[in-house]
């Protein structure tokens, strides 16, 4: 089986099935809304799509030329001009594209041995996923602790501690605070590797099934590769989970502040219940749901932060692949790249929406 | 604005209605302590960095561009330069003092570079001298011993005029001889003072780095930023007063391009656009011009909806007037705060494109190209990684924080946007 494809089913599988477990038990309403969210998807992604093939037409500078360098002859820009089809009216140029995406078939690269970008993205898009999803797990983990602790000590210096936490770490530039922590733990502590995803005598041995390092290992009982792999995620993640932490927390603090205002708590708290049960089983539960749809606007932080985490630690994830390619000129692979992060944004924002949905029974289209 | 406000403490707010806008900042004080404070400070810091963007060249102590010491010198840490070092009331400066027919007894210490590197020098100033047809020469006589206090003796006893030797091996003698002192440098052009934040690779002076880079991330985040807002705005205002197919599908544009991740749009455009800082600003304001569209037509569709609006129609007010004169200095609080966090994020997103290598010449003294070349160094100079990144936060950190205050103060409802 292809990889991209493998990852898209193991990731898609589980939110598949609980898709089709809501369409077939939900309400008709319910159903009609999903159904409406998923139509809005595809208008989503083409506009993505086409801004990006529009922006890399349009704006001056030549695929071929730059990719050929001066060095390429006449004849050879000619031809390589023919097998692309950038001769062709750029209408063509677009259906094709649009095609190109609905089929999965992203053509070759320009550069190096040409290989099938798909067959590249295969490797590189669970690289980013194993990095993303820990990262977005820790970021919940710190935001929704730390949060609900704010909001319930709002206005002491805990609040303020906590708030200047997140406008700080907002601010840090998610590549610096990458060099800090490789600086700290890698440099002067060496309790960790500072780049790459796993060493690479022990990753000779490991057989790839799904790409995902830590899953292979298991699925084949290499253990020291698992340990690696680990130890080779520890900074990565946590550097975009820390910065992510932040939005987290201040989300979480805001609806929780505003959730605790409300007349059922204060009716709960008249009857005598114990103000932890109070903030957490009472006020924290509803206060999750905006927070839940803000993860999707996230999204666009997070896969942004990834890009830059993976360059400072040499991550062959998607976002590294871009940037090299971008440098190497190699635009059938920027152009593919890209799309693929946008069809990963609306997923995102589609699950989400969908999740939210079920969460809070209001809100229908 | 009235709709936002609660009724439960109706007495200041009131207060606050009747107050104008710098009024009721200062009258803010009182209720939202920590806030007020968050934007003070970081109004202080804003106007700060802005003083140093303007003037870079009054605070700069070097030349950004230039190589001025020595490579790698830790902050703080003062060259280790051959020096001339001479009796304290001799009254020589340079080499060219004692320029002469006769030759100059200079002692040094054998097998240190201190015998080349004077007589390199001496050459130089004789070569010089002598382009500008002035028949003198300089020429050294030196005397060699074996270690740098013995050479210092003979300096003392009056044997030999000048001593040269490391600027550091002198250092650590040097209360032994309180009678000598270090006229400077051997070679012209070098320095023996220390550099406040070290220097980097290439012998520039960190400090001036950042300075003159505070003036590149203000350019790239007020320009960018007020690029999107001139865009954002009117289109935003457009879209949520006159309703309809226009409105629905620039929204449905906008929150795509919204919910795109912005480096990503920001690294495609400038790659095909090329390195220049132009550019760059084009690039950034692209991906913020979502934003100002958002909060402006959400703004316009209720301020659409209240009474004085409902009322300036009914008295005729035409379509124009009652968008410009009626919705449009309503809208413009939140476009100033947003404003402000919108620069803190474009400079953020800059200095992402030049760490990644895209956008600014390579040659630029600029925030991010300085991180990116420290973490080729990271192990030798954790000092080329961290004061860079300290000053983005530090400018981020201001705006975001200003922004966010006045968000507090001003518009309480809107922090959730």
């Amino acid at each position: 089986m292809h990889p991209l494809l493998l990852t898209f089913m193991i990731i898609g599988l589980p939110a598949a099935v609980a898709l089709l477990y809501v369409f077939v038990r939900g309400t008709t309403t319910m159903r009609r809304y999903i159904l409406t969210r998923i139509t809005l998807t595809i208008p989503m992604v083409l506009i993505l799509a086409s801004l990006v093939f529009f922006v890399l037409r349009i704006i001056p500078g030549d695929p071929v030329t730059s990719s050929l360098g001066p060095k390429g002859s006449p004849e050879v820009k000619e031809l390589l001009r023919q097998n692309l089809g950038l001769d062709d009216p750029l209408l063509v140029q677009y259906g094709r594209f649009i095609g190109d995406i609905l089929t999965f078939d992203f053509g070759d690269s320009l550069i190096g041995a040409q290989r099938p970008i798909a067959d590249e993205l295969g490797e590189r898009l669970p690289a980013t996923l194993e990095l993303v999803l820990p990262a977005t797990i820790l970021a919940l983990a710190i935001g929704v602790v730390f949060g609900t602790w704010a909001a319930v000590r709002r206005k002491r210096a805990a609040d303020y501690g906590l708030r200047l936490y997140s406008v700080v770490i907002y601010s840090m530039p998610i590549f610096w605070l990458g060099l800090l922590l490789q600086l700290l733990f890698g440099v002067w502590l060496e309790w960790t590797p500072i780049a790459g995803r796993i060493d690479a005598v022990i990753a000779s041995d490991l057989e790839r099934t799904t790409n995902f390092l830590t899953i292979d290992a298991v699925l084949h009982g290499n253990w020291e590769a698992l340990s690696s792999a680990l130890h080779h995620l520890v900074l990565p993640t946590l550097t975009l989970g820390l910065v992510l932490s932040g939005v987290f927390l201040r989300l979480t603090r805001i609806n929780v502040i505003e959730t605790l205002e409300e007349d059922y708590v204060a009716a709960a708290r008249a009857r005598g219940i114990r103000e932890r049960v109070v903030t957490y089983s009472y006020a924290l539960k509803n206060a999750m749901i905006p927070v839940i749809t803000l993860i999707g606007l996230q999204v666009a932080i997070l896969l942004a932060g990834a890009v830059l985490t993976e360059t400072v630690f040499s991550w062959p994830g998607m976002g590294r692949y871009l940037v090299d390619r971008i440098s190497s000129r190699d635009f059938t692979a920027v152009q593919s790249t890209i799309t693929m992060f946008a069809l990963f944004v609306a997923l995102i924002s589609l699950a989400v929406d969908i999740v939210y949905s079920l969460l809070d029974p209001r809100v229908r289209y | 604005m009235a709709v936002d406000l609660e009724t439960r403490e109706a007495g200041w707010q009131q207060d606050l209605e009747r107050a104008g806008l710098l009024r009721r900042l200062l009258r803010a004080r009182k209720w939202h302590g920590a806030d007020w404070w968050f934007v003070a400070i970081a109004s202080v810091m804003v106007v700060a960095f802005i003083v140093l963007a303007l003037f870079p060249g009054f605070f700069a102590p070097h030349d950004p561009r230039e190589q001025v010491g020595p490579r790698f010198l830790a902050p703080g840490e003062k060259p280790d330069v051959e020096s001339l070092i001479i009796p304290g009331d001799s009254g020589i400066t340079s080499l060219l003092d004692i320029v002469g027919d006769e030759r100059v007894p200079t002692a040094v210490v054998e097998g240190t570079p201190s015998s080349q590197a004077a007589r390199d020098e001496a050459d130089r100033i004789t070569q010089v001298l002598q382009d500008r047809g002035e028949d003198v020469r300089l020429r050294l006589r030196v005397q060699r011993h074996d270690t740098i206090q013995e050479a210092l003796d003979e300096l003392v006893a009056g044997d030999a005029v000048i001593a040269v030797a490391s600027s550091a091996a002198f250092d650590e003698v040097a209360d032994d001889y309180p009678s000598l002192d270090v006229a400077g440098p051997v070679f012209e052009g070098q320095t023996l003072s220390s550099f406040l934040l070290g220097t980097n690779q290439i012998g520039q002076d960190v400090l001036s780095r950042l300075i003159w880079g505070t003036r590149i991330a203000l350019i790239i985040g007020f320009s960018a930023s007020f690029f999107s807002l001139f865009i954002g705005v009117p289109l935003g205002l457009f879209a949520g007063f006159t309703g309809g197919k226009t409105d629905r599908v620039l929204t449905v544009f906008m929150d795509s391009l919204y919910a795109f991740p912005g480096l990503i749009l920001a690294i495609a455009i400038t790659a095909v656009l090329g390195p220049s800082i132009i550019n760059v600003i084009v690039a950034i304001a692209v991906l913020y011009i979502p934003t100002y569209y958002r909060i402006v037509r959400g703004q316009t569709l209720s301020v659409k909806e209240s009474l004085f609006v409902e009322a300036a129609r009914s008295l005729g007010a035409k379509s124009r007037v009652v968008l410009t004169r009626y919705v449009f200095p309503n809208v413009i609080p939140s476009v100033a705060i947003i404003f402000s966090v919108n620069i803190a994020d474009a400079i953020l997103t800059g200095a992402g494109l030049s760490f990644l290598g895209l956008g600014l010449p390579p040659t630029t003294p600029d925030w991010g190209i300085d991180l990116a070349r420290g973490q080729e160094t990271i192990q030798r100079a954790s000092w080329l990684i961290t004061f860079p990144g300290v000053a983005v936060m530090l400018v981020v950190l201001a705006f975001t924080m200003m922004g966010e205050g006045l968000m507090e103060i001003f518009n309480p409802k809107l922090r959730d946007r």
